[in-house]
C-alpha cells in the first residue's frame, strides 16, 4: 500500500535551488540589455523594467510577465525570438543563454523581488490522492466463449497502434488488422478475438466499469467510426458514426452515454451512444484531431490536434472551458488521471506535462521527456516525441517515446524509472488495473510485459 | 568536334533521322549490369522508392514537396531528405500512411492510383511499374536502407543529338529518348521510366512523359532529361523545308569565331547577311567600343579612308580609347553594384563608392588580366574607403549586415553566371548543385565582418579565420568552404578566400572563364550565347557552344586579356555583318547570322544625344563635364533600395543597381520614354541650348550642308536623296532661321534609327 503524500509541492521548481530575485540577480540584467528603451526615462509600448513594480505591471498593452509561467511570458518570448527581426534586445545581440535562463528560472520561481519576498506563483497541491473505485456487481468481465475468428491472412504484423487495459480486470484489449485481441495479463494468453471489418482500430478504450470495449479506426481516407462491444460474450453493441476518414481519436464517456469522435476533419464529434446521433460538435480546433478523452467524472471532454492545441470543454453542453497553449507540435497522448485532478499531455515537440485539470495550469512541464541519444556523426534535431502515456491506478504514468524508452513518473513530475524498448519504436502504453504490469506495444505488432520494476515478464502474440 | 558532327551530318542525310552521330574517340564502357528496368525483389527506398516519388511528381513544388507539405504530408522538395522522407513515411503516423499487415490497403498506394480522394489526382494504375516498386517495398516491410546505398553519379541521356528532316507528310518523325543512370558503385541502370523530360523550344520538338520525341517545324532547341540531381541535354535540329535547294555561299572568314559561326548556320540552313556598310560599321563600333557616336571629323576622316584595313584599325583606336575604359567601367560598377550614400551603417558612403569606382576605372585603363581584377577583390581586405577593392564586401549585398548567403548568391551570379541560391533550400532542380555545394560555397564568407573604422563612414574589411561554417539546412552538419564541384574542402585555418580565388580565376575554371566570355560577347552582339547571361545552367544551354568555347579559351589563353578577345570580336566577319535579313535568316536571332537591332543603353543613350548636339549634361553630386557612363549612384540616402538619382535614367531603364541581376537593365520601349523624347527636357535642352546650329549659321554654311552635318552627328551617315530633297524643302523656306534646323535635328534624334544601334 503506497503511503499517501500530502505534501504541498511547489509548482515546477527549477533545478537551481538558489532563490532568484528581481533586485539581485534579474534588475542587473535589465539594465545592462533593456532598460535604456524601457526604463524610467523611455518606456516604450509603455513597459518600465527600471522598478520591480512597473515590470511586473507590464506595458500599454498588458503584463509581459506571468509568474510561474515564463513560456506565456511576453518578455521572455520576445527574448528568445527566433526571428532576430523582432527579438529583443533589437538590433542587437541576443543575451547569453546563462542570463535567459536566469530570467526564466526568475519567472518559473513566481518573480520574487527581494530574498525575503513570497512567490507570486500559485502554490499548488498536485499529489495523488486515491480514488475508490465504486465496487460493481458481479465477477470481472472476462471474454468467454468468443466465436473463433479465421486465422487472420495478413504480410506483417500490424503495428499496435491502439491497445487498452480494462480497469477493473485483468484483460488487456489490443488492436491488429480489421480485428481486436484479448489477452489474459497475468497469463499473457489470447482469450478472444472480436473482428473490426471497419480497418484498422486506431483507438481502444474500455468503459470505465470494464464491461464495454470502444473501438474506433476504418480505412485511411476512405471511412471512420467507433464500434461498442461487449466485453463479455464478444457482440457488437453499436456502431457510432460514419466518417469520411479513419477516426484518429476517440473515447467513451464513463456513463457510457456518449462516445467522441475526431480525426482529418478538424472537428470533434460527441454522438449519443443510445441512438447514435450527433448531440453537439466542436469546430475549434484548427488541425487534426489526434486525441480525446472524458475525464473520470464525466463532466469534462479533453480534445487535442496536430498543432498541438488542448481545449478542455464541458462534456454535456460542448461549450469551451479552457484552452491549454503550450505544445508546439503535434500532441500524441492525452489522459486523465483517475482521480481527476490531472490532465498528462505529450507530444512530437518532447514535451509531457501535467496540467491542473481545475484552472488549465501546467504543473510540471518536462521539456525533452524522451531525450534520444544522439549517434555519432548525426546532426540537426532527433525524432524526440512522446507517443503514448497511461496512467497508473496510484496515479503513476507511464510514457513512450521516439526515443525507445518507457518512462515511468510520480505523479509530482519526477521519472522513477526509465526502460529501454530497443527492439522497435514503443507506440502505445498501458497499466494494468491492479497497477503490476506494465505493457508496451510497438511498431512492429509486438506487445511487452514488463513488471513494476520494468522488468521483462515476457513477450506475447 | 563541331567539323566531325558536321561531316556526320552530311553523311547520313540521306536518312529520316539521324541520331547520336558525333563519333567518340573512346567508345563508352560497356554497362555491368542489364539496362531493362527490373523491379528489384526488396526495393531500396532511396535506390527505387524515392524515384517513383520525384517521376510521379509527389515531391515537386506544387505537391507535398512544398515547404509545409500539402494535405497534412511533406515530403522533401525532389527528394533532398531521404532520412526525413522515410520518417514521414513510415515512422510520423505509424500504421496510417502503409499497411504492412494489408499492403494494397496502404494509403500510399491508394492514393497514388486515385482510389481514395487525392488532391493530386490518379499518379498511376496498378499494372504500372511504380506501383509495383511501392507495393513490393510494402511487401518487404518498408524497410529503411541499410547502411551506403550506391547513389547516381552522372546520368546520360541518348541520342545525344538529332537532326529531323521537315517532311512533307503528316507523320512526324519520332524518336524515343533513353535514360542511364551511372551509381557510386560502378553499375548502370536504364532509367527512363524515372525520368522526367522537357524541352525548351516545342516549336522544335515535343516530348512525352515516355521520352518520345516528337519533331516539329524547323529550328534548334534540347530535350532535357532529370533523373536524381542531374539534369541534361540533348541537341535537336529540324531541318527546313528549303533543305534540297540550300547552299552555302562560301563567305570569307576572319578568324575562328567566324569559323564556328558558319559551321552552326551550315547545320541550321542559314546563310550569313551581308557585310554592313562604313557608316553603320562606324556607328555601331563607336558606339559599341566607346560608349557614345562618332564625331563628324571622325566619320569623315572614316569615310576617305580607302585602306582595306581601315575596320580593324578603327577597333584598335577606339579599344585603345579612354571611352573604351569608362563604358567597361561602367559595365563593371553596374554588376557589381557600385552605389554611394550617406548613410552611414551600410559602409557604402560616396567615399567607398568612390574608392572602389576609382579603382575598378584603374585596372581596366591598364588593362589589368581579368582573373587578377576578379582576385583582386575577392581577397579584399582593409579600410572601405582606402581600399577599393575591399568594397566588393560592401556594395554586392548593400547591408548594415554582412549576410553570407546573400553574398554567395550575388556572388556567383555576377562572376560565374550561376544562380545557386536555389540550392539553399533543395537541391538545384535544373542543375547539377546541390545543397551540400551550397552551404560549402557559403562558407568561404561566414568569416566575412565589417569592423567600426575611425569615423562612422569606415568599415575594416577583414575575414575571422575562428568563425564556424555555414551548417546544412537539413541536419545542421557543418559544412567546411568547398569549391563548387569540389570534393574535398579547402584547408583550415587560413582565410578561405585565397583558395577561393585561386581556383575561381584559373584559366581551367570553365565556369569563370565562360561567364565572362559569354558576357563580353553579349556586349558586342547584343545577346549573349547564353541568355540571360547571369543564368548559366545545364538546362539553359549556349546557343552556339562550340563558339561559347572558343571564346573563353581565347580569353584564358591570353591571360585574360580584356582588349585581346574585344578585338578579336569585333574585327570578326560576323561582327560586321549587316541587320538586313536574308531569305534564309529572317528569324535568327541567336545565331549571329545578322546583325541584332539593340536599343542603346540608357547612360550610352544619353550621352550620345549630349556627343550629337554638343551639350552639356550634369548630374547631381558630380562635377561638371562627367558622362552618363561615368556617373554611378550618389545619394545623400541610404544604398539598400533603388537608387536612379537621374530621372532619365530610370525612363530609359538603367539598372537601379537594387540587385546583380543582368536583368535590370531594361531595353524594352514604354510610354513614358516617347513623351521624354517628345514634351521632355533632355532632348530640347540639349538640341537649344547646344550651339551646333548656331555655329554652323555662324559659318555660313548652305541648307544643304548643315542638313548633311545634322544627319552625320544623329545618324553617323549623310542622308539619302530622297532625305536630302525633302529636308531641303523645309530647311530653303527660311534658310536661316535656327527654328528649323532644330525641329530638324530633334527629329533625326528622336527616329528608331537614333535609340538603335544597329
Amino acid at each position: 500500500m503506497r503511503k499517501l503524500n500530502l505534501v504541498l509541492i511547489l509548482a515546477a521548481f527549477p533545478a537551481t535551488g538558489a532563490v532568484i530575485t528581481y533586485d539581485d540577480q534579474i534588475k542587473p540584467i535589465f539594465r545592462e540589455h533593456c532598460m535604456k528603451c524601457h526604463g524610467e526615462d523611455e518606456p516604450k509600448a509603455g513597459i518600465n523594467l527600471g522598478s520591480y513594480d512597473t515590470a511586473v505591471k507590464g506595458g500599454s498593452a498588458g503584463a509581459v510577465l506571468v509568474a510561474g509561467r515564463a513560456s506565456a511570458s511576453i518578455l521572455f518570448n520576445a527574448i528568445t525570438d527566433e526571428n532576430e527581426d523582432k527579438r529583443m534586445p533589437l538590433r542587437n545581440a541576443p543575451l547569453s543563454q546563462a542570463k535567459i535562463e536566469l530570467i526564466r528560472d526568475w519567472i518559473q520561481t513566481g518573480l520574487r523581488e527581494t530574498e525575503k519576498s513570497a512567490s507570486l506563483a500559485a502554490n499548488r497541491d498536485i499529489g495523488f490522492h486515491p480514488v475508490v473505485v465504486a465496487k460493481t456487481d458481479g465477477p470481472p468481465p472476462m471474454p468467454e466463449n468468443f466465436p473463433v475468428l479465421p486465422a487472420a491472412t495478413q504480410k506483417h504484423p500490424f503495428p499496435v497502434v491502439a491497445m487498452a487495459a480494462s480497469p477493473t480486470a485483468p484483460l488487456l484489449a489490443v488492436g491488429a488488422y480489421q480485428r481486436v485481441q484479448f489477452l489474459d495479463i497475468h497469463t499473457r494468453t489470447v482469450l478472444g478475438e472480436i473482428p473490426f471489418p471497419e480497418g484498422q482500430p486506431n483507438v481502444i478504450r474500455f468503459s470505465t466499469d470494464g464491461r464495454t470495449l470502444m473501438v474506433a479506426g476504418g480505412k485511411p481516407v476512405q471511412s471512420g467510426s467507433a464500434v461498442l462491444y461487449d466485453v463479455h460474450t464478444g457482440k457488437r453493441l453499436a456502431k457510432i458514426g460514419d466518417e469520411l476518414d479513419a477516426v484518429l481519436a476517440a473515447d467513451i464517456s464513463p456513463d457510457q452515454q456518449m462516445v467522441a469522435l475526431g480525426g482529418s476533419g478538424k472537428s470533434v464529434k460527441v454522438y449519443n451512444t443510445a441512438d447514435g446521433k450527433l448531440r453537439y460538435k466542436l469546430a475549434r480546433h484548427t488541425d487534426w484531431i489526434t486525441a480525446l478523452a472524458f475525464s473520470p467524472d464525466g463532466k469534462t471532454l479533453a480534445s487535442a490536434d496536430r498543432a498541438g492545441a488542448i481545449h478542455l470543454w464541458d462534456a454535456n453542453a460542448g461549450s469551451i472551458l479552457l484552452t491549454l497553449a503550450e505544445h508546439k507540435a503535434s500532441v500524441r497522448a492525452l489522459v486523465w488521471r483517475i482521480d481527476g485532478k490531472m490532465l498528462a499531455s505529450g507530444g512530437e515537440d518532447g514535451v509531457l506535462i501535467w496540467w491542473d485539470a481545475s484552472d488549465g495550469w501546467p504543473a510540471v512541464i518536462k521539456n525533452n521527456a524522451h531525450p534520444p541519444k544522439r549517434p555519432e556523426g548525426v546532426f540537426g534535431v532527433l525524432p524526440n516525441g512522446v507517443l503514448s502515456a497511461a496512467f497508473g491506478p496510484n496515479g503513476d504514468l507511464l510514457t513512450a517515446g521516439r526515443d525507445r524508452q518507457l518512462r515511468l513518473w510520480n505523479p509530482t513530475g519526477s521519472q522513477i524509472r526509465a526502460i529501454p524498448q530497443e527492439s522497435s519504436l514503443p507506440i502505445q502504453v498501458a497499466v494494468s488495473q491492479d497497477g503490476k504490469t506494465l505493457v508496451a506495444g510497438d511498431s512492429a505488432g509486438q506487445v511487452h510485459f514488463l513488471d513494476e520494476k520494468g522488468k521483462p515478464v515476457a513477450a506475447a502474440r | 568536334m563541331a567539323r566531325a558532327n558536321f561531316k556526320a551530318l552530311v553523311l547520313l542525310l540521306a536518312t529520316q533521322l539521324l541520331p547520336g552521330a558525333t563519333p567518340k574517340a573512346t567508345p563508352k564502357p560497356a554497362p555491368k549490369s542489364a539496362p531493362k528496368p527490373i523491379i528489384p525483389a526488396t526495393p531500396s527506398f532511396r535506390r527505387d522508392v524515392m524515384p517513383v516519388f520525384f517521376r510521379a511528381g509527389c515531391n515537386q513544388g506544387t505537391c507535398h514537396g512544398s515547404a509545409r507539405g500539402k494535405d497534412g504530408f511533406m515530403l522533401s522538395l525532389f527528394g533532398y531528405d531521404p532520412k526525413g522522407d522515410y520518417y514521414r513515411i513510415t515512422q510520423e503516423y505509424v500504421g496510417r500512411r502503409v499497411n504492412l499487415a494489408a499492403p494494397e490497403d496502404s494509403l500510399l498506394l491508394l492514393k497514388a492510383q486515385g482510389k481514395v480522394p487525392h488532391t493530386g489526382g490518379r499518379l498511376f494504375t496498378k499494372d504500372s511499374t511504380y506501383y509495383q516498386i511501392l507495393l513490393r517495398w510494402i511487401e518487404a516491410g518498408a524497410p529503411d536502407d541499410a547502411g551506403a546505398v550506391p547513389v547516381p553519379v552522372e546520368i546520360t541521356l541518348s541520342p545525344d543529338h538529332m537532326v529531323f528532316k521537315s517532311l512533307a507528310v503528316k507523320v512526324k518523325p519520332t524518336q524515343q529518348m533513353k535514360v542511364t543512370a551511372r551509381y557510386s558503385d560502378g553499375t548502370t541502370r536504364d532509367v527512363t521510366d524515372l525520368a522526367l523530360f522537357s524541352v525548351n523550344t516545342p516549336s522544335t520538338a515535343t516530348i512525352n512523359k515516355t521520352g518520345l520525341l516528337t519533331a516539329g517545324t524547323k529550328g534548334d532547341g534540347f530535350v532535357f532529361a532529370r533523373f536524381s540531381r542531374f539534369t541534361i541535354g540533348s541537341e535537336i535540329i529540324v531541318l527546313p523545308p528549303n533543305d534540297a535547294t540550300y547552299r552555302w555561299t562560301n563567305p570569307p572568314a576572319n578568324n575562328e569565331f567566324d569559323r564556328i559561326v558558319y559551321d552552326r548556320l551550315q547545320k541550321l540552313r542559314l546563310l550569313p547577311s551581308q557585310l554592313c556598310d562604313d557608316e553603320t560599321f562606324l556607328r555601331r563600333a563607336t558606339l559599341d567600343l566607346t560608349g557614345t557616336l562618332p564625331s563628324v571629323a571622325e566619320y569623315r576622316n572614316f569615310m576617305a579612308d580607302t585602306a582595306p584595313d581601315k575596320r580593324a584599325r578603327l577597333v584598335d583606336r577606339l579599344i585603345a580609347s579612354d571611352g573604351f575604359t569608362d563604358l567597361w567601367t561602367d559595365l563593371w560598377s553596374e554588376m557589381l553594384r557600385v552605389k554611394g550614400g550617406g548613410y552611414g551603417p551600410t559602409g557604402t558612403d560616396v567615399k567607398a563608392a568612390e574608392s572602389y569606382h576609382e579603382w575598378i576605372r584603374g585596372q581596366i585603363a591598364r588593362n589589368r588580366p581579368l582573373n587578377e581584377f576578379v582576385a583582386d577583390q575577392i581577397n579584399g581586405t582593409g579600410s572601405n574607403l582606402t581600399d577599393g577593392p575591399a568594397n566588393l564586401y560592401t556594395m554586392l549585398v548593400h547591408n548594415t549586415k554582412f549576410t553570407p548567403k546573400a553574398f554567395a548568391s550575388d556572388f556567383s551570379q555576377v562572376f560565374l553566371g550561376l544562380r545557386i541560391q536555389c540550392a539553399e533550400c533543395h537541391n538545384h532542380p535544373f542543375d547539377r548543385w546541390t545543397q551540400d555545394d551550397y552551404y560549402g560555397w557559403v562558407s568561404f564568407f561566414n568569416g566575412l565582418k565589417r569592423k567600426q573604422g575611425a569615423e562612422p563612414r569606415e568599415f575594416y574589411i577583414y575575414n575571422d579565420p575562428a568563425a564556424e561554417p555555414a551548417k546544412h539546412l537539413v541536419d545542421n552538419r557543418p559544412m567546411p568552404a568547398t569549391v563548387l564541384g569540389g570534393e574535398a574542402p579547402v584547408p583550415k585555418g587560413t582565410d578561405p578566400r585565397q583558395a577561393l580565388s585561386d581556383w575561381l580565376t584559373s584559366p581551367k575554371n570553365d565556369l569563370f572563364t565562360h561567364n565572362l566570355a559569354n558576357r563580353i560577347w553579349a556586349q558586342y552582339m547584343g545577346s549573349g550565347l547564353v541568355e540571360p547571361v547571369d543564368d548559366m545552367r545545364i538546362s539553359n544551354p549556349p546557343a552556339n557552344k562550340a563558339l561559347l568555347d572558343a571564346l573563353a579559351a581565347h580569353l584564358a589563353s591570353s591571360g585574360f586579356d580584356l582588349r585581346a578577345l574585344v578585338r578579336e570580336i569585333c574585327t570578326s566577319r560576323v561582327y560586321q555583318l549587316s541587320a538586313k535579313p536574308n531569305a534564309t535568316n529572317t528569324g535568327d536571332t541567336r545565331q549571329s547570322s545578322r546583325a541584332q537591332l539593340r536599343r542603346l543603353r540608357a547612360d550610352v543613350l544619353l550621352d550620345a544625344i549630349v556627343k550629337a548636339t554638343d551639350g552639356d549634361r550634369t548630374f547631381n553630386m558630380f562635377p561638371k563635364g562627367v558622362k552618363a557612363i561615368q556617373h554611378y549612384p550618389r545619394t545623400t540616402g541610404d544604398t539598400t533600395g533603388n537608387t536612379f538619382t537621374d530621372n532619365f535614367f530610370q525612363t530609359f531603364g538603367r539598372s537601379d543597381r537594387s540587385t546583380v541581376s543582368a536583368s535590370d537593365t531594361r531595353l524594352e520601349p514604354t510610354l513614358s520614354q516617347t513623351l521624354h523624347f517628345i514634351a521632355g527636357d533632355t532632348l530640347q535642352d540639349q538640341i537649344t541650348k547646344g550651339k551646333v546650329i548656331p555655329n554652323l549659321l555662324t559659318a555660313k554654311k548652305s541648307p544643304d550642308e548643315i542638313v548633311e552635318e545634322l544627319y552625320i552627328r544623329a545618324l553617323s551617315r549623310k542622308p539619302d536623296p530622297e532625305e536630302r530633297k525633302a529636308m531641303l524643302a523645309i530647311a530653303q523656306q527660311d534658310p536661316a532661321n535656327r527654328k528649323t534646323y532644330e525641329d530638324i535635328f530633334w527629329s533625326l534624334i528622336d527616329s528608331t534609327e537614333f535609340l538603335f544601334n544597329h
